[in-house]
This record gives C-alpha cells, sequence and structure tokens, in this order.
C-alpha cells in the first residue's frame, strides 16, 4: 500500500476532468476515449449521471439483470463486473499507463492502493470503511447482477454491506480503473452501504473536493482542473454512437 | 524458466509453433496479475470464431477476472483454424497449465517467422523488470 507521500516524484502533476450530469452514452465514451488515447497524461475523471442510468459490466447477459428492465436507461461499460445504478454516488474513473506505481503490481495490489485513499476520505465523512476480506456481507444477494449485490474480498464495505464498486480494464499498456463511490441508497439497488449511513445530503462535488485533497497529499499528485483534448473529445462522440446502440447494450 | 519452445509478446502472450501451424495462449505471469493467485477470480473468457484473420499485435479476444478485462492480442499474423473451446467453460485451465492445455487460437500463420518476438530469456527479463 503507498503511504502518504509515496509516488513518482514531487508533486506529479495529474489532469482532474470534471462532468457534472452528463448522458450516459458519453460518459462511456468519453471513458473508453481516455483509456485508447496513448500519450494521454494521467487522468482522474470524476462525473455524475443525467438521467440516472444503469450500467451493465462488459460481459453480463442483459436478461440476467431484472433491474434493467426498471431503470430509466441502460448502457453497457467496457469495464466488467455487475450492473451500476448511478444514482446518488461519485463515479470515478482513473486513466493511466500500466507502468505507474498505483498500477504496476498485480490486480489485486491496484485496488488496495485506491481504496485506501477512497476509505480514508469516507473517514471524513464518518465512515469507517475497511476492505471485506473474508466475510460475508448483508448485501449479498443471488439472481440480482447487481455489482453492490455481489463482493469480493477487496471491495470497501461498511456496516456488513458494499458501499464502493470498482472494476478496470486493462488495455494496450494502460488501465481504466472505473468506480462508484454511493452517497445514497436507491430503490434499484436497495439496501447497500453509502455515505449517508454517517452523514446525510453529502453531494458528488462534496465528496470529490475531499477525495482530491487526500488523493494529492497522500500520493504526491498535484490535480490540475482540465478538460478533455479535442481529439479526445472528437473520439469520445464517435463512441457514445455505440454505447448509445441497443444491439451494442443488449449483445448479450 | 518458461518454455523455450515458443516467443513471447509484452502484452503477456505466447505462440508456439506446432507443424504447419501454430498455437497462441497467455503466459502464467499473466493469469496471475489477473486471478490473484486464485484460479475462480477467472469469469469470462470470448475467443474468436474459427476463420478469422488476425493482423500481428491484433486483439482475438478478451478474458474477465473478477476486477479486470484485458484483451488479447495475436503474437503473429494468420488465420484462425481452431480455438481451445475447453477453456470458455474451464477458465481454471488457464491456471494449471497455461502453456499446453491452455492454448487458446490455432493459427494458420502468414509467415513461419517469429523474428521480433521475445524468446524466453528476454520474457524472463521483461518480466523481473515489473511485466509493463
Amino acid at each position: 500500500m503507498l503511504g502518504a507521500g509515496e509516488s513518482r516524484g514531487p508533486m506529479e502533476r495529474w489532469r482532474l476532468i470534471t462532468t457534472w450530469d452528463a448522458p450516459p452514452a458519453w460518459n462511456m465514451g468519453l471513458d473508453q476515449a481516455l483509456l485508447e488515447t496513448p500519450e494521454a497524461p494521467p487522468t482522474l475523471r470524476l462525473y455524475t449521471w443525467r438521467p440516472g442510468a444503469l450500467s451493465l459490466g462488459y460481459f453480463q447477459k442483459y436478461a440476467e439483470v431484472p433491474a434493467a428492465e426498471k431503470a430509466p436507461l441502460v448502457v453497457r461499460r467496457i469495464t466488467g463486473g455487475g450492473a451500476i445504478h448511478h444514482q446518488r454516488e461519485l463515479t470515478f474513473s482513473i486513466c493511466v499507463g500500466l507502468d505507474h506505481p498505483l498500477y504496476s503490481g498485480s490486480v489485486g495490489a491496484s485496488y488496495t492502493k485506491v481504496h485506501a485513499v477512497i476509505a480514508r476520505t469516507l473517514a471524513e465523512f464518518g465512515v469507517q470503511a475497511l476492505q471485506r476480506g473474508e466475510r460475508k456481507l448483508l448485501s449479498d444477494r443471488e439472481g440480482t447482477g447487481m455489482c453492490f449485490h455481489h463482493s469480493s474480498a477487496l471491495d470497501l464495505v461498511w456496516n456488513e454491506r458494499k458501499g464502493v464498486g470498482s472494476a478496470q480494464r486493462r488495455k494496450a499498456g494502460r488501465v481504466l480503473h472505473h468506480g462508484s463511490i454511493k452517497l445514497d441508497t436507491t430503490a434499484l439497488e436497495g439496501e447497500i452501504a453509502s455515505v449517508a449511513d454517517a452523514s446525510r445530503g453529502v453531494t458528488p462535488q462534496q465528496f470529490a473536493a475531499r477525495w482530491i485533497e487526500h488523493l494529492s497529499a497522500d500520493l504526491g499528485l498535484k490535480l490540475g482542473a482540465d478538460a478533455p483534448t479535442a481529439e479526445e473529445r472528437l473520439r469520445a462522440k464517435e463512441l457514445t454512437r455505440r454505447f448509445e446502440d441497443p444491439e451494442f447494450t443488449r449483445r448479450r | 524458466m518458461r518454455p523455450n519452445d515458443r516467443r513471447y509478446t509484452q502484452t503477456h502472450e505466447w505462440v508456439k509453433p506446432d507443424g504447419e501451424t501454430m498455437l497462441v495462449g497467455i503466459t502464467d505471469f499473466a493469469v496471475r496479475e489477473l486471478s490473484n493467485g486464485n484460479e475462480d477470480d477467472l469469469v469470462y473468457c470470448d475467443l474468436p470464431d474459427a476463420g478469422r484473420t488476425l493482423a500481428a499485435g491484433e486483439t482475438f479476444g478478451e478474458i474477465e477476472s473478477v476486477k479486470a478485462v484485458s484483451d488479447l492480442n495475436s503474437p503473429v499474423a494468420g488465420e484462425v483454424i481452431e480455438t481451445n473451446v475447453n477453456i470458455e467453460e474451464h477458465l481454471e485451465v488457464l491456471a494449471k497449465d497455461p502453456w499446453n492445455a491452455g492454448w487458446m487460437i490455432r493459427l494458420r500463420p502468414e509467415r513461419k517467422s517469429l523474428d521480433g518476438l521475445l524468446t524466453a530469456e528476454e520474457y524472463e527479463k521483461f518480466v523481473a523488470a515489473g511485466g509493463h
């Protein structure tokens, strides 16, 4: 696990892209564009969705996620894992080269490092989050296909429920680490853990501000507010069409 | 030392000549990185249909572990003539025997040469340096 200040060097520069209340297919298109731009600098993207869509994992079968029929809109992610209802949450994507110290070890170690910084941020809001380890959770449920109803040892949990879900796509020497930090529960996901267990009414922007502080301090990052390049925006627009296509969403 | 009867890529695939054809799979390092040492962590593998033509370096499939989806890239150009359908149902084979039973596709290669790919010795050094 990376400790405070243990990083590549003094104040390594990362790009910070925030896009609030953006369309679901475009959210997925931009994440893929960031992954597939080899020369892109390390990037943290923080975002929310409008409408609050449900995303399926890359390999999931549409028919095996009953909540898909009730969601206002459904898209398919390029990361694996279960379905997520993107409402009352802060969504993040980290996009860097696999040679970056956060991701250069085992896949499991990369989760532990990123989750450690999220856990320290959660603590500021009164949430004592731990990695699940070997225990069963109250939020584990069969047959829903939902990410927050299926847990693994590395997941961040509190009150015996899962409250942070994340997954990675690795491609051509780069990684997209995509995740959801739950600020409150939704009807589609039911009783899972959220920041509201300890602090009600925390907005995605409030959580984002504190997480950025922790990433800067704990990992020695200088996160500069930025925007996608013209090429990334163009590529994101092209990719958005695929994520809007029902054939892609329902292809399994 | 990993098998020296084949060549390797920096994206952790191997290619092994087998008569007029070549077999392609992924290395023990790739399996360990994806599965964290737990073979049950590998959950899905999507391989191409026979007949597909691949360029060198082209993505031929995808593999999902509990925590990451990764591309599978062909080390050489050629036509897919067979896929190891056993793998899609029994991903644990990849952890148990990535070098033999864990082959993924059989290619009819465009060229016989494996020049430009890593030897076992070079791959060992690459992995020892972190594998990225």
